[in-house]
């Protein structure tokens, strides 16, 4: 948890694609993976709009597949889940697997 | 008029919350719930919209010790807000962010980091005053108000604390995943420590690594406040748990299956609670060592043309609950199934009758039905949709204002009618034939 999103890394498509469609998937979403613009926001009243406990359901996921626990305590919380983007650099830059 | 201390008569010195890492005793609740009731206004009711768990309490106790109704709602939406409003305009916003949600009017909370310099007397509060005022959604689409008196909410404490320490052998500190505006939040994580001898631990964990951290961040006795949802999610995350000295779920009942591996993982006891906004808490079971409900003391139900009915103990008058159940005999009951439009998603309550109502008013909406496809705590609602030209965006955008997002559907079916028989109703079975034919093996 203590390394920063590396914002300035050119971003990482095929890491964003496989997160798309591992959010798709877990959600049940009714939208393409490819349909998701790394732009997008994930949380909220704005693009996907995920609540809460998609979040939890994704953070599952993606302690699963990648082999770290996200935190909230760290208040990075929306940072993180802003948009795809800023969840795929996150975990590049916290996965262990 | 019979008055009730404000806090039980503990000694100043007794440590009852835990705040920003800092041990609060009694007589610093006292000081920072006094500081702020000078500064309440006098007639205006206080909405408390705080998201630390202290700031809520030290809001709610000051709002007691002044004779201010607090108001606790649902859901945080444009339209809650509206009708909370139009209900009392001279409503009073208590935050500890930095703005209040639709430019409520705001009263900024936050307290002195250092301990009580002096001991102030504990306020007498009396037993008939009207303390809080909690929301549930009504059939019609507007909030419908549940008043509870300050006896009330002492005596519940009171069973609960007693029922829950006895088990746990001492008074606990306790955490909890569920918002604290609700009843069950609201009972577990604030009344029972600080009207019921615990220790209020100000933390909300939200992934299961932070339930991990803030648990070994307690001392012990730990008790966990949690729901059936959030249980699976701990368990499914696979790490290490630290000692807890037992579980307390509820919203919605828990597996056999489930409590017995949060039995065996976490190594301490899952205590059930059984109540609703109306009633507050009633009754608690361990599921692991019998599938019956047992009332607490005082309470007793009775059946009366097939509904049920709490009465006794702190409840000023019978109440109906909406579940069916089987009564064993005059203490135990076995609950046979939630009322039917009822609906409970960690920790949030609603009803489809309040969701039918509010989409069925949405521009372009000619019907529509929601229904819960799958059975469980965490799935999600569908609705059934005659729309012609309204896009699934847009009856998402409306319903935002209304409703809680865990309360969105997903999917939206949109259709050419829906089959609605002669009394204008759209019977179950209706419902079930549309979730087969347009959700089988979805989710």
């Amino acid at each position: 948890m203590t390394q920063e999103l590396s914002s300035a890394a050119a971003p990482d498509i095929a890491l964003e694609r496989e997160v798309a469609a591992m959010i798709v998937n877990a959600l049940n979403l009714e939208v393409k993976p490819e349909e998701i613009q790394a732009e997008d926001a994930l949380y909220g009243e704005a693009g996907l709009g995920l609540d809460s406990i998609d979040i939890l359901e994704v953070a599952l996921v993606v302690s699963k597949r990648f082999g770290f626990q996200l935190k909230a305590d760290s208040e990075d919380n929306f940072r993180i889940f802003a948009s795809l983007r800023s969840l795929s650099e996150y975990i590049a830059a916290n996965r262990v697997k | 008029m019979m008055t009730l201390p404000l806090l039980p008569e503990n000694p100043a010195d007794l440590i009852v919350a835990c705040h920003k890492g800092r041990q609060v005793t009694c007589a610093t609740f006292l000081r920072d719930v006094a500081e702020l009731a000078q500064g309440l206004p006098a007639d205006r009711p206080l909405l408390n919209l705080c998201q630390d768990r202290y700031l809520f309490a030290v809001g709610l106790f000051a709002a007691i010790s002044r004779g201010i109704l607090s108001l606790l709602p649902n859901a945080v939406t444009r339209e809650t807000m509206n009708a909370l409003q139009e209900r009392e305009p001279n409503l009073l916003c208590l935050t500890d962010q930095a703005e209040a949600p639709f430019g409520l009017p705001l009263l900024h909370l936050a307290v002195d980091a250092g301990a009580a310099t002096e001991i102030l007397a504990t306020p007498q509060i009396p037993a008939e005053q009207v303390v809080a005022c909690v929301f549930t959604s009504g059939s019609t689409g507007l909030p419908q108000a549940h008043i509870k008196n300050f006896g009330t909410l002492v005596s519940i404490s009171e069973m609960e604390a007693e029922r829950l320490w006895s088990v746990t052998g001492a008074p606990c500190t306790v955490l909890g995943t569920v918002p604290f505006q609700h009843m069950y939040g609201l009972e577990s994580t604030v009344l029972l420590t600080l009207l019921g001898s615990g220790v209020l631990f100000d933390r909300r964990p939200f992934y299961p690594a932070d339930v991990a951290d803030a648990l070994a961040a307690m001392p012990m006795p730990r008790l966990l406040v949690t729901t059936p949802f959030h249980l699976r999610t701990l368990l499914d995350a696979q790490i290490e748990l630290p000692p807890v000295t037992a579980i307390l779920s509820a919203t919605a009942p828990l597996a056999r299956e489930l409590a017995a591996e949060v039995e065996q993982r976490m190594g301490a006891p899952v205590l059930e609670i059984y109540g609703s906004t109306e009633t507050g808490q009633i009754a608690s079971r361990q599921v692991m060592r019998s599938e019956a409900w047992e009332l607490f003391m005082g309470i007793s139900i009775t059946q009366n043309d097939g509904r049920f009915y709490a009465s006794g103990g702190p409840l000023p008058q019978p109440q109906v609950l909406g579940d069916v159940l089987e009564l064993l005999d005059e203490r135990r009951f076995h609950l046979l199934g939630r009322g039917a439009d009822m609906i409970n998603i960690a920790g949030k309550r609603n009803s489809l009758a309040f969701l039918n109502n509010v989409i069925l008013r949405l521009p372009g909406v000619r019907d529509a039905v929601f229904c819960l496809p799958a059975e469980g705590d965490s799935s999600r609602l569908a609705v059934f949709v005659v729309a012609p030209g309204v896009s699934a965006q847009s009856i998402l955008q409306g319903l935002r204002d209304y409703v809680d997002p865990v309360f969105l559907p997903r999917p939206i079916v949109f259709v050419d009618q829906l089959a609605r028989n002669a009394t204008g109703k759209i019977t179950a079975a209706t419902v079930q034939e549309l979730i087969d034919t347009h959700l089988r093996g979805k989710s």
